[in-house]
C-alpha cells in the first residue's frame, strides 16, 4: 500500500489514468481509506481545471498585420536561400 | 485558436516547399499564437514573440527534411522550443531537467510524519470550482505569480497540456524528454501552482 507522500507524488499519474493496474489498485485502496490523500488529489484536480482556465491559459492573440508581416519575413528568408 | 480551415498536412507540405504564400498565412495563422505561447513558457514574455518567428525560418528551412515522424505542428512546436532553449543557454540560463525528488520534494517534508503519512495535511479550500478560485483578483495573481516562478521545462510541460490541450506524447517530442521525465516535469508545475492556491485558500 503507498504511504501519503508516494500518493502525493504520483497523484498526476493517477489522475491523466497513467498508473498499471496493481498501482492503481493501491492507490485506490489507499484514498479509500485516507481522507487528507482524497483531499489532497481532489484539489489536485481542481487546480488543473483551474490552470486551463486562467487568464494565463489564453493563447496570444495575433493580428492580420502581425501575420503579413511574418509571411513577408519567410518569403524574404526563402529568396535568400535560393539566391 | 486552432484554424479549422487549415489543410492537412499531405496537403499544406508541398505548398509550403513550393514557397505558397498563401498556404505560409494559413499555416502562420493557425500556429503562431500557439507558438508564442509556448516560447513565453520558456524565454518570458519580452522575447517570445521575436523567439516564434526566429523559428518560422528555422521551420522553412528545415522542411525539406521533415521526416514526417511527428505531426507538422508537433514538429514546429518542436522548433520553437530548441530555438526558445538555445536562446536561454546564451543568456547562459540553465534549462535543466534534474531537479531530484530529494532535493525538491513534491510536499514540504515537515509536512509529513517520519512514515510519510500525513501530519499537517492539507486543509479545506474556500472554493471549490475553478471559476469561483478565479473569481479573486489575488488568487488570480498567486496563480499568475506561481507559474512565472517555475523553472521553464516546467512551465512549458503544463502550457502545453493544461492550457492547450496536447498529448503527453506529442509534448515528450516536442520538449524533447523522455516519457517519463515529460510527466515529472508535470507533476511538478501542477503541484506548486496546487501550494499556491492552497497558501492562499486553505486557511
Ligand atoms: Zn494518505
Amino acid at each position: 500500500m503507498p504511504s501519503c507522500k508516494d500518493i502525493t507524488e504520483h497523484s498526476s499519474d493517477y489522475l491523466d489514468r497513467n498508473l498499471p493496474w496493481w498501482k492503481r489498485m493501491g492507490y485506490w485502496l489507499h484514498l479509500a481509506m485516507c481522507v487528507h490523500c482524497r483531499r489532497y488529489v481532489d484539489q489536485l484536480k481542481l487546480t488543473i481545471d483551474t490552470i486551463g482556465k486562467s487568464p494565463d491559459a489564453t493563447t496570444p492573440n495575433v493580428s492580420p498585420e502581425e501575420i503579413q508581416a511574418i509571411v513577408e519575413k519567410m518569403k524574404r528568408s526563402t529568396k535568400n536561400k535560393d539566391g | 485558436m486552432a484554424n479549422p480551415t487549415l489543410p492537412s498536412d499531405d496537403e499544406l507540405i508541398p505548398r509550403l516547399l513550393a514557397n505558397d504564400e498563401t498556404s505560409y498565412a494559413q499555416i502562420v495563422a493557425a500556429y503562431h499564437g500557439l507558438m508564442v505561447h509556448l516560447a513565453r513558457a520558456i524565454v518570458g514574455e519580452a522575447i517570445a514573440d521575436e523567439v516564434a518567428q526566429e523559428a518560422w525560418v528555422a521551420v522553412l528551412r528545415a522542411l525539406p527534411k521533415f521526416e514526417r515522424r511527428s505531426s507538422l505542428k508537433t514538429w514546429i512546436l518542436r522548433i520553437v522550443s530548441n530555438t526558445a532553449k538555445s536562446r536561454l543557454r546564451h543568456e547562459s540560463r540553465t534549462v535543466s531537467l534534474d531537479e531530484s525528488l530529494e532535493e525538491n520534494p513534491i510536499i514540504d517534508p515537515a509536512r509529513l510524519k517520519p512514515n510519510a503519512h500525513w501530519a499537517s495535511p492539507p486543509a479545506m479550500w474556500h472554493a471549490d470550482t475553478p471559476d469561483a478560485l478565479l473569481a479573486s483578483t489575488e488568487l488570480r495573481r498567486c496563480i499568475s505569480d506561481a507559474l512565472a516562478t517555475l523553472p521553464p521545462l516546467q512551465r512549458a510541460a503544463v502550457t502545453l497540456r493544461d492550457m492547450q490541450g496536447l498529448s503527453m506524447e506529442a509534448i515528450c517530442k516536442i520538449l524533447e524528454v523522455s516519457e517519463s521525465n515529460g510527466r515529472v516535469l508535470l507533476h511538478r508545475a501542477r503541484s506548486r501552482i496546487q501550494m499556491a492556491i492552497e497558501e492562499h485558500e486553505g486557511q
